[in-house]
């Protein structure tokens, strides 16, 4: 039996139980917005792994039954309203959410993805490093506090767009004249500074050790704010060389992840860099634009079947 | 200049500053080292990784940086949510540069533990169990007859209560009265609660690199342990780590593992020599696990 803990109001949560139902794969949904309200949890650890039960509204599920765990936290937005004092209703949501991570990450069987995993994703430089060392390219990089130095890698770079390094505010923009004037702001703390990198974006998708790639055609910067640029996005499945799908796997593999989203671009002179790894992929936008299979390699995954439900 | 990222009102910090000192060794306590007056420089390439930090214009030449600490930016003077905003960045910025570091540094972090702060016993179970350590039985439910039903099973093995212990907190309380009970009820109406199985006085230890610090002298069952203990370490990528061993019904258990050790848990004598392996540990003939971007 697969557990999938998630929100039914998020599409991609959605889809992977659509795809789990077509399949006729077994699942249970443990609803993020309702929990730990509507559910009652009895988890116990001895010297061996966690055993006990979950019990939804109308079921009740097994530790040991448990097969492969699909897992997409939400953020407030999508949980119930709160009663009572906000503040404690947060700490006794984030304490729910402990016990429910602490669970996951002990559980023996796939768990799509592990919490633990997707941490690297929160500081984008220190990803690079192990991007790096698992063979990808990375984009010439420069962190600072230091204005002269921003200026001084502008000038070798060209062009160079700018971007969070932690993931809050996350949009890429490119650094141009009105930046320029306001490099003196750095004294308040370090930003990220990329050479851009021209060519085409591709989105990989690794699932196990299944790969998707996708590759994007737009003018945008950044593709996923086009829309607001008002320019378009086209999408077609792609082919990787051999060495960039290995290292795209072996990405996955060293931090952990089960299912990731790697973003990567290819250059005009076919060298592909990639920018960075997400932990918890909405692949819904590749998937719908391509028709590419990768909520049914995460299902197969999930249910242990491989490639069987591909072939 | 040997770097202690954390506070001067942190005893091992002040404790290392001392003898790095005394030695004649040039050393600093940064409680954020990355906030201004700090000029931080740090390039990823084709070349490899460069970075250089630069306090009141003259550049910090790290022998060595014992992480204590993950750079807290004082809220004053922002709005909240550029606070929140330039403190996620801060961390990003500040995990990454550790990363690289070719000195040694003690606990170079992984992003796991660097936003995971200080763990509960439950995030270390699998590692623990990993490693042959037995750990307390434990239970999470928000049912009120399954934990009423735990409690009645440790006394039933003549254990009177049972802890409960916030997932997102430190302290344990123990619950052995009927109002004690009540009140978890109160709780697990809103959050499923965990539950341990009490023990008996915890006996600490530290582990630094390969050296292990007991408080006091432990009698050989618990020094049994000590392979496994450094196993733990090892396996957790840390070369600095506290650890409670105690007896609970089975016999002895794990109770408290803790990345960020606290002196003030060990007596004089022990504090010292902790002290001691760990300002070995920041001079070394051989350095703590390298920097990931060492050549």
């Amino acid at each position: 039996m697969i557990l999938v803990c998630g929100g039914l109001a998020d599409g991609v949560t959605e889809l992977v139980c659509a795809r789990l139902a077509d399949f006729g794969y077994r699942y249970r949904l443990l609803d993020l917005a309702h929990y730990p309200a509507s559910y009652c949890v009895v988890w116990h650890w001895t010297d061996a792994g966690p055993a006990g039960v979950i019990s939804g509204p109308d079921w009740t599920l097994d530790l040991d039954a448990i097969t492969g765990v699909y897992v997409r936290f939400l953020g407030p937005e999508g949980r119930m309203p709160p009663e009572g004092d906000p503040v404690v209703a947060a700490a006794l949501q984030f304490e729910a959410d402990a016990g429910l991570m602490a669970l996951l990450d002990d559980l023996p069987c796939p768990v799509v993805n592990r919490i633990g995993a997707g941490m690297s994703n929160n500081s984008k430089p220190y990803q690079a490093l192990l991007l790096r060392r698992a063979g990808l390219n990375v984009p010439a990089t420069l962190v600072t506090s230091d204005p002269a130095a921003a200026r001084a890698f502008q000038h070798e770079q060209g062009e160079v767009i700018y971007k969070s390094m932690s993931g809050v505010r996350s949009i890429v923009r490119r650094l141009g004249p009105d930046q320029l004037a306001r490099l003196a702001f750095l004294r308040h703390g370090p930003a990220q500074f990329q050479a851009f990198v021209p060519g085409r974006n591709v989105r990989v998708h690794t699932v196990g050790d299944r790969v998707f790639a996708t590759r994007i055609e737009t003018e945008a910067v950044d593709y996923r704010y086009a829309h607001l640029d008002g320019l378009d996005v086209a999408m077609k499945p792609a082919t990787l060389p051999a060495a960039v799908e290995a290292a795209c796997l072996r990405a996955a593999r060293d931090l952990d992840l089960l299912f990731a989203g790697i973003d990567l671009k290819e250059k005009p002179d076919g060298e592909y860099v990639c920018f960075e790894v997400n932990p918890c992929p909405g692949f819904i936008y590749y998937e719908r634009h391509t028709g590419q299979p990768i909520s049914a390699a995460v299902a197969d995954l999930l249910n242990g079947s491989k490639t069987r439900r591909l072939a | 200049m040997h770097l202690l990222l954390g506070h001067s009102w942190d005893s091992c910090c002040a404790g290392v500053l001392a003898r790095l000192e005394a030695r004649g060794l040039p050393a600093r306590i940064v409680p954020a080292p990355l906030t201004p007056p700090a000029r931080l420089v740090w390039r990823l390439d084709a070349a490899g990784l460069a970075s250089r930090l630069s306090w009141d214009e003259q550049e910090a030449e790290l022998a060595s940086v014992l992480v204590r600490g993950t750079g807290w930016l004082d809220p004053a003077g922002w709005d909240p949510a550029d606070h929140a905003y330039m403190q996620a960045e801060m961390l990003a910025a500040t995990l990454a540069w550790l990363t690289g570091l070719p000195c040694p540094v003690v606990n170079r972090p992984s992003a796991a533990l660097w936003y995971r702060g200080r763990a509960s016993l439950m995030t270390w179970r699998m590692l623990l169990r990993r490693c042959g350590l037995p750990v307390p039985e434990q239970l999470v439910t928000n049912d009120p007859a399954k934990a009423r039903t735990f409690g009645h099973h440790l006394a039933a093995l003549g254990v009177a209560g049972a802890v409960y212990t916030p997932l997102t907190g430190e302290a344990g309380y123990l619950v052995a009265t009927d109002a004690g009970w009540q009140g978890l009820i109160a709780v697990q109406a809103r959050t499923p609660v965990c539950l341990s199985e009490p023990h008996g006085a915890p006996r600490p230890a530290c582990i630094i690199g390969g050296q292990i610090v007991w408080d006091c002298d432990p009698p050989l069952e618990v020094r049994a342990l000590e392979p496994r203990l450094r196993q733990l370490a090892a396996d957790a990528g840390l070369d600095f780590l506290e650890v409670a061993v105690a007896p609970v019904r089975r016999g002895l258990a794990v109770v408290r593992v803790d990345a960020l050790p606290v002196l003030e848990h060990f007596a004089p004598p022990a504090q010292s020599r902790i002290l001691d392996a760990l300002t070995a540990l920041l001079v070394p003939a051989t350095a703590p696990h390298a920097a990931l971007d060492a050549p």
